[in-house]
């Protein structure tokens, strides 16, 4: 067997040396040689940016540029949970290309069910990820709670701009940021009509029988969970009965629900912001805003995030890695293509959708939406099941 | 190659007077192995009993038995159909007087070396909503067409690559079959069709039985067809529920299959002891005839129609890829790499090189020691052949974690979980060959003064070797194709040619599967060479 360095533990961390051992999976990253000598060619930002309506005529980012950054080389294990259909493993296929000498050897699964299993492979010693990126920061808080996760470096987390979307302990770093939001069609409703909190939308007037929500979606149980956080059980269980009452209709996604607003066959709806987004980019003129309510659970903001996981071998790599996500190039894609919410200054949200600093996001502990169980009985007990 | 053959074998075993030591050590090697064999699937034990009181709870909770009966329906869906289909290619093979049998016979066998997934995959990107024929019947306005996913769809392909259990079983008990009971009945002026009812059919009966039987357990333990086709069965819902962590929910249904395997493993055994109530007079092969006259060419439609479906058509949708790049959207690109054909060989050399290690003493102990606990040691190891490949991963991970967090998700724990799965296929071959050997040439060597050791050099093992290369080749190709421990099991980034089809199926960028898929067609083809050589010996 080439390319074992001497350690013996059999980890699978390790174990990925064994299968490169055949093949050729850049034995010069497992031993650290030629770290200087890459060929690195960095494309232009065009290729960092999508495309459509909203993208054009953006200034370009601000921030620090993968240039700036250390060069990225070896093998890192990433376990991507969520992952936006591709759209992230895409991005690390990008960083593959730039940089010939870095591998990554991605497992992609749901978000809480890696953060699980993240927590149950630290604990039996045969951790395999070294970095965990989660669409959730649900999930990374629980590995957090678990102690499953070693501090990022301060490089790493500095550029995010809201401490608010870094771990306690540094133990993860916002990547990119999402906020429900209430999508309504311009043509039914005024923005004046949307309340400013979740908890008054049963006994307005304007939105009887014109609601949509999609009650299967994972953001929406979090919204739930955080109402539960913030109204309590009793009171977030007479919401979705009233709202229900009210006749607000099931979709079976949220991208439903933002399409349905857009053709005028809802007037309003539950929606993380970046669906109205995508419809406004297909359709420039489709008639559909965004509305924001204030310091309440429909105020939330989520963001995916990366994590450093206990024991791994790798942890200068993992923290650069977090940098080339928080570069300025990342944080224009994660704008453009999936229109999240950019974690840098410099970098602004597409669309005219107002900065993080002008939304009233609730105050609670990101980490304590991973407690699923209680929000799912009650939404059950509301008839409203997810 | 069946499992009956070997599961129900019973006592055809050379005896020998003299338990000396040797025998005696062989006989406790083999136990051994056959213990550590089965030993990571009683963690699904300690797994479930994890849930305490809601166990029963869970066990008929209304989606549990919603999984349980969808299977039943599955498996007896499939059995039936291919019954349906296997029993007329068997009499048509054997008894119609077609051109060309012998290649017919084979087209016919063929699709069983091919493993489902790849039938599964190859109908859902032609007739899926992102499908060949979708993208063809989009200009003229047709934007939907039936799901090919579902209940129905998996059927129809489990059926086309399994019923050739049937087939075969039903075709080796007409040629042992005598024909002359035939000629008697119709000589008393019955129809044909009369005497085929009362006097063949009987006759025949168990092996149609056996057949369907294989495929029944097939059917159920099946877990590629399920998961691409979105069944609810217990594979997919395992699978499923294992990786949304709820493990030992997973365990308890792993559990629960397990049970309804042994209930057909316990049928099988059964109908397998009894077998030839028939009077065999050497095969009289040729005295029956259908004499099908001007139907013979239509007959040959139904091989045809069944072969085109199970071969032709995966083999043009790959081919079609190939030089046209298929259909799918971009999302990530995943490139093929060799690199991953490597890692397939790489593991597939690796666990048939231990299946042999292990299944050398257990053959020669079951084939010439005369004890019960021989027998156990030779029976346990089929344990693992019969057990559904998902179940045993969810086993091995929960018990790698627990007990030996060290191999936990390595190529060692991953060649241990093949040779569990398939040495059962090298103990076969090479215990047929063992019983072949004269055991006066041994005694013969003996005399002459050789040790027991030098005798088995110089005599038993060249005499074998036939028999455990063909062994090592058919655990070599079966390892190939293997998928559900080889997803589950594998290390990280450690990508072979089965799990690299298997996130393109996910991901839809179809087309890239294009050159592993036809690769593992390949390997289909000469695993199925290997079965007709042995055969033919």
């Amino acid at each position: 067997m080439n390319g074992d360095s001497g350690e013996r533990a059999v980890t699978r961390r390790n174990a990925l040396r064994i299968g490169s051992a055949l093949g050729v999976t850049s034995l010069a990253g497992c031993l650290g040689f030629f770290n200087d000598d890459q060929d690195v060619e960095i494309p232009s930002l065009s290729e960092f940016r999508g495309s459509g309506t909203l993208v054009e005529g953006r200034p370009a980012p601000g921030g620090t540029s993968i240039e700036e950054l250390p060069d990225l080389s070896g093998d890192l294990a990433l376990y991507i949970g969520g992952g936006e259909g591709g759209i992230y493993y895409e991005f690390v296929e990008m960083l593959q290309n730039i940089y010939p000498d870095f591998t990554v050897h991605p497992n992609d699964n749901d978000s809480a069910s890696l953060a699980q299993t993240i927590v149950e492979e630290v604990d039996a010693g045969a951790a395999q990820a070294d970095v965990f990126w989660s669409i959730d920061a649900s999930s990374l808080g629980f590995v957090a709670d678990n102690d499953a996760y070693e501090p990022l470096s301060d490089a790493a987390v500095d550029p995010v701009a809201n401490d608010q979307f870094v771990g306690s302990d540094e133990a993860w770093a916002g990547v990119a940021g999402r906020a429900r939001s209430v999508p309504y069609n311009i043509d039914q409703l005024s923005g004046s009509d949307v309340p400013s909190t979740v908890m008054e939308f049963p006994s307005t007037d304007a939105l009887q029988g014109t609601m949509g929500w999609a009650p299967t979606y994972g953001a929406f149980k979090s919204f739930v969970t955080a109402m539960r956080l913030i109204e309590g059980d009793e009171a977030t269980r007479t919401w979705l009965v009233d709202m229900r009452d009210a006749g607000t209709e099931r979709r079976g996604n949220e991208y439903a629900v933002s399409q349905a607003v857009a053709n005028g066959s809802l007037a309003a709806g539950f929606a993380n912001h970046y669906y109205a987004m995508r419809v406004k980019n297909q359709q420039p003129d489709a008639p559909i805003d965004l509305a924001f309510t204030e310091s309440d659970a429909g105020a939330l903001i989520n963001v995916a995030g990366a994590l450093k996981v206990k024991g791994t071998q790798r942890g200068e790599l993992v923290d650069d890695f977090v940098r080339h996500l928080l570069s300025s190039e990342a944080q224009e894609y994660f704008a453009t293509i999936s229109f999240a919410y950019p974690m840098i200054e410099g970098v602004a949200p597409v669309g005219g959708l107002p900065t993080i600093d002008e939304l009233s996001p609730p105050d609670i502990d990101l980490a304590e939406l991973s407690n699923l169980e209680p929000t799912l009985d009650l939404m059950d007990d509301a008839g409203v099941s997810g | 190659m069946t499992i009956r053959e070997q599961v129900a074998r019973t006592v055809e075993r050379g005896t020998n007077g003299d338990d000396s030591p040797v025998d005696v050590g062989l006989t406790l090697l083999a136990a051994a192995i056959a213990a550590v064999l089965v030993l990571p699937l009683s963690w699904l034990v300690v797994d479930a009993a994890g849930l305490g009181s809601r166990a029963l709870e869970l066990t008929v909770d209304s989606q549990t038995v919603e999984v349980l009966l969808r299977s039943v329906a599955l498996v007896a869906v499939v059995t039936g159909a291919s019954v349906v289909i296997g029993v007329p290619l068997a009499v048509l093979t054997v008894q119609g007087e077609i051109p060309f049998p012998r290649f017919w016979t084979v087209l016919a066998a063929l699709p069983l070396a091919v493993p489902s997934y790849l039938g599964a995959f190859a109908f859902v990107s032609a007739f899926g909503p992102q499908g060949e024929l979708a993208d063809l019947l989009a200009p003229l306005g047709i934007d939907s067409i039936p799901s090919v996913y579902g209940f129905a769809g998996a059927a129809f392909v489990l059926t086309l690559y399994t019923y050739p259990y049937v087939f075969l079983t039903t075709r080796a008990a007409l040629l042992s079959f005598d024909g002359s009971l035939v000629e008697a009945a119709r000589t008393l002026n019955t129809g044909r069709w009369e005497a085929f009812r009362r006097v063949t059919l009987p006759q025949i009966l168990p092996g149609i039985t056996a057949g369907a039987l294989l495929v029944a357990l097939y059917a159920l333990a099946d877990f590629g067809t399920p998961n691409i086709m979105r069944v609810e069965v217990f594979t997919q819902f395992i699978y499923a529920r294992y990786n949304a962590f709820a493990r030992d929910y997973a365990a308890l249904l792993s559990l629960q299959l397990l049970t309804v395997t042994a209930i057909i493993l316990a049928i099988e055994s059964r109908i397998g002891v009894d077998e030839s109530g028939a009077y065999e007079s050497g095969g009289h092969r040729g005295s029956v005839d259908l004499e099908l006259g001007a139907w013979r060419y239509p007959a040959l439609l139904l091989p045809t129609v069944v072969s085109v479906l199970a071969l032709a058509l995966p083999i043009a949708i790959f081919g079609m890829w190939l030089f046209s790049g298929g259909p799918g959207y971009q999302v990530g690109r995943l490139t093929f790499e060799w690199e991953y054909g490597l890692n397939s060989a790489y593991v597939a050399l690796l666990a048939a090189g231990a299946s042999i290690l292990v299944a050398l003493p257990i053959a020669i102990a079951s084939a010439t020691a005369d004890s019960r606990l021989a027998a156990l040691a030779d029976r346990a190891p089929y344990v693992g052949y019969a057990t559904p490949g998902i179940v045993l991963a969810i086993a091995l991970l929960s018990f790698s974690l627990d007990v030996i967090p060290a191999i936990y998700k390595t190529v060692p724990l991953l060649v241990f979980a093949y040779v569990v799965r398939f040495m059962p296929q090298a103990i076969g071959s090479i215990r047929t060959s063992t019983l072949q050997v004269d055991r006066q040439l041994l005694e013969a060597a003996r005399t002459l003064g050789r040790s027991r050791l030098s005798t088995f050099r110089a005599v038993t093992l060249p005499l074998i070797l036939p028999g455990v290369a063909a062994g090592a080749a058919l655990v070599f190709l079966t390892t190939m194709k293997e998928l559900p421990a080889t997803l589950m099991l594998r290390p990280l980034g450690f990508e072979t040619l089965v799990t690299y089809i298997w996130r393109v199926e996910e991901t839809g960028l179809y087309g890239q599967a294009a050159v592993p898929a036809l690769v593992l067609i390949v390997v289909s083809g000469l695993s199925m060479a290997v079965m007709l050589a042995q055969e033919g010996r």
